[in-house]
């Protein structure tokens, strides 16, 4: 059942019935996650509103209230009232407002359902403010209080409790494992071939989104016949192998800090050199770069995305390659969190560029490529979804003019999105991995 | 009266530059968090480009598709520091070639319409009301007064006194609204610069790497 229908007075009670204590806890976490950087953001927005046309929420709905802008004032107006001298003393000139519920419940709709924290408003910016991590911080306050989307929270309680955002039981994950071994040592006619799990001293601890073992198995065995192809020395964890980190969503610092801590403990215990992160974008952002200061740990380099693995295989001719088994035209999805705001850019394209026949860029791409909504939660946020696939138009428009019949994609988040955008948009595309071009495109010795 | 205004402009001069140090103190004092995650690109250049190429119409699309604002507030801004310099020419009555004399009249004439229009698009344009507050339009029509009087000063005898009044109640609102986003700026962008750096994002570098 949609969780607008069951939960949207659900929420919107629970807000109702928050106490003045709640309204403190929530500025006292807000204050925590307040550095220097946050506190000076909130004191550069011009109100130029240059930024409102680079977010794909304000393009698709033309509402003021989807303007980076004005979701950045909803904040500003409970930092100038409660850390400003002038905000407190003369909150009427610059719109400095108390926490109250009414503003609680504009921070729920503008905050949680009106961003997917893709950060293209930053890069747009007069100013160059970091829109999306104050956004974050402002969601996480919520959080302290239970004020968060229930899809998104039980998303993150999942994990937390269960050890994978889809709840899987060990046991059936091992069976998924051991029948994907299976089909893995069909495909490479091979019946040596190993999906490895936890394998001592193996080279690299490989991850996974845990949609994949539901949904799209073949998207692990791609993986493992890629590295089957390599010779690699890697392995699976039987425990700790969930790439995603929903907590980079809901803003509460210390699960997604746990359930980043599991990944880079179970590459220590079982003593691996490297952790091999899924095509996952937020699940790279998260894990490659705010895991460490989440839990005040340096650490970075031995954190990779399996994009960099695959196209250090290529460039030290480890795998070959035949194009021509890609032959139709392929374009390329840039998720957010990996390239925007994780760095990776051109590894993505250096692969397909091997793998594929025909390759075509949408416009605008790379770190300028539009979100396609499916970031920030907002998949998970069912009292959203309309506006979700609003926001995807510019997405699905984008891939229309590259007349591609396959869309790659590094993310399995935006995989899920693409596939509803495909159906409300008819695009009439096939949505794929990029681990699984380069298995199609593998070339198998004997 | 003069002398009263001339150490009116100086005390509220000095009285903005503390209280954006003070403003500056208050911000540090929320505290910094140690970066952790190993670098894969260069800071430094990160904050070069922040400066530089990242502001640019070809890398920018806010700006490519706001070019008359864009264009606006540069000249606006360029009209504000006109004005300033002028106003401490006036106060030590230093002399300046004429031509430097046709230039700051013509940053005045031009930061003055852009402002205004500024002004305008803020008051028409419902996403821009959407994104205001009082300060916004009081500091926007502080600073056209300031620059218009500059102007005028320039043009007319009997204006300083209305000139140098005008420089001193700006000065003491400086601090208290947006107009503070001149300190800023300067952070701001740096911040996005080392963000987007140490994260290998900007500035671009069309190649793949090994971290
Ligand atoms: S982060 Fe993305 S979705 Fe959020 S306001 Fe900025 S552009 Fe819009
Ligand atoms: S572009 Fe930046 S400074 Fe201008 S309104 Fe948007 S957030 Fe504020």
């Amino acid at each position: 059942m949609p969780e607008k229908s069951l939960n949207k007075d659900e929420l919107l009670e629970k807000i109702d019935s928050l106490s003045s204590q709640d309204h403190e806890k929530i500025l006292l976490t807000f204050k925590h996650s307040l550095t220097s950087e946050y506190a000076a953001f909130l004191n550069t927005c011009a109100h130029c509103g240059l930024c409102a046309d680079s977010c794909h929420y304000y393009l698709t709905d033309k509402d003021p209230k989807s303007s980076p802008a004005y979701k950045l004032k909803q904040i500003s107006k409970v930092f100038n009232s409660s850390f400003d001298l002038v905000g407190k003393r003369f909150p009427a000139l610059v719109g400095a407002e108390k926490l109250s519920n009414k503003l609680i419940k504009e921070w729920v709709d503008t905050l949680f359902g009106r961003c997917s924290l893709c950060g293209r408003c930053t890069i747009n910016c007069t100013m160059g403010i970091n829109i999306p991590y104050l956004i974050r911080a402002a969601r996480g306050a919520l959080a302290s209080v239970g004020i968060v989307p229930l899809g998104l929270q039980s998303t993150v309680n999942t994990a937390v409790n269960k050890g994978n955002n889809m709840g899987i039981l060990k046991e059936d994950w091992l069976e998924t494992v051991e029948w994907l071994e299976e089909e893995l040592q069909q495909d490479v006619q091979n019946p040596e071939a190993k999906l490895p799990l936890d394998k001592l001293g193996a080279r690299i601890l490989y991850t996974i989104n845990p949609r994949e073992a539901m949904f799209f198995p073949l998207s692990i065995t791609a993986a493992g016949k890629v590295f089957y192809a390599a010779k690699e020395s890697w392995t699976f964890s039987s425990e700790n192998y969930d790439v995603t980190n929903y907590g980079l969503y809901n803003g509460d610092d210390e699960a997604a800090g746990l359930l980043s801590s599991r990944l880079i403990d179970t590459m220590h215990a079982l003593d691996c050199r490297e952790l091999i992160l899924a095509e996952c974008g937020h699940g790279y952002n998260s894990n490659r770069w705010e895991a460490p200061e989440w839990l005040n740990r340096n650490y970075g380099n031995e954190v990779k995305s399996i994009l960099q693995l695959i196209a250090g295989y290529i460039r030290d001719d480890r795998i070959k390659l035949d194009p021509s088994k890609n032959s139709e035209v392929v374009t390329l999805h840039d998720p957010c969190n990996l390239v925007r705001l994780g760095g990776l850019v051109e590894e993505q394209r250096f692969i397909l560029r091997h793998c594929v026949d025909n390759f075509v860029e949408m416009t605008p791409n790379r770190e300028k490529n539009y979100c396609c909504g499916g970031g920030g939660g907002q998949l998970s946020k069912t009292r959203f979804s309309e506006r979700r696939i609003q926001a995807g138009r510019l997405k699905a428009e984008q891939i229309k003019a590259t007349g591609a019949k396959i869309v790659a994609t590094p993310c399995h988040n935006c995989i899920d999105q693409l596939m509803e955008l495909n159906k409300h948009y008819k695009l009439d595309i096939e949505i794929k991995t990029v681990t699984e071009i380069v298995a199609d495109a593998l070339i198998i010795s004997a | 009266m003069t002398a009263f205004l001339y150490y009116g402009v100086i005390f509220s001069f000095f009285f903005c530059l503390l209280a954006l140090l003070g403003l500056t103190l208050r911000t540090f004092s929320f505290g910094n968090k140690k970066v952790r995650a190993a670098f894969r690109g260069d800071w430094k250049k990160g904050v070069v480009y922040a400066f530089g190429a990242g502001m640019m119409p070809w890398e920018k699309e806010s700006v490519r598709q706001h070019l008359v604002t864009y264009f606006s507030g540069f000249i606006y801004h360029f009209g504000i520091f006109a004005g300033i310099f002028y106003l401490f020419l006036s106060l030590w009555a230093f002399s300046v070639p004429i031509l430097i004399f046709k230039l700051i009249q013509i940053l005045l004439l031009s930061g003055l319409v852009c402002g205004l229009g500024l002004l305008i698009k803020r008051s028409v344009y419902s996403s821009m009301r959407h994104i205001s507050c009082p300060d916004d339009f009081v500091a926007n029509i502080l600073v056209d007064g300031f620059v218009f009087l500059a102007l005028l000063d320039i043009l007319f005898v009997g204006i300083q006194a209305y000139f140098w009044g005008m420089a001193i109640i700006l000065f003491l609102y400086i601090p208290v609204g947006k107009i503070r986003h001149c300190l800023f700026f300067f952070y701001s962008r740096t911040l996005f610069g080392v963000f987007f750096g140490r994260r290998g994002v900007y500035p671009k570098e069309r190649k793949t790497s090994r971290v």
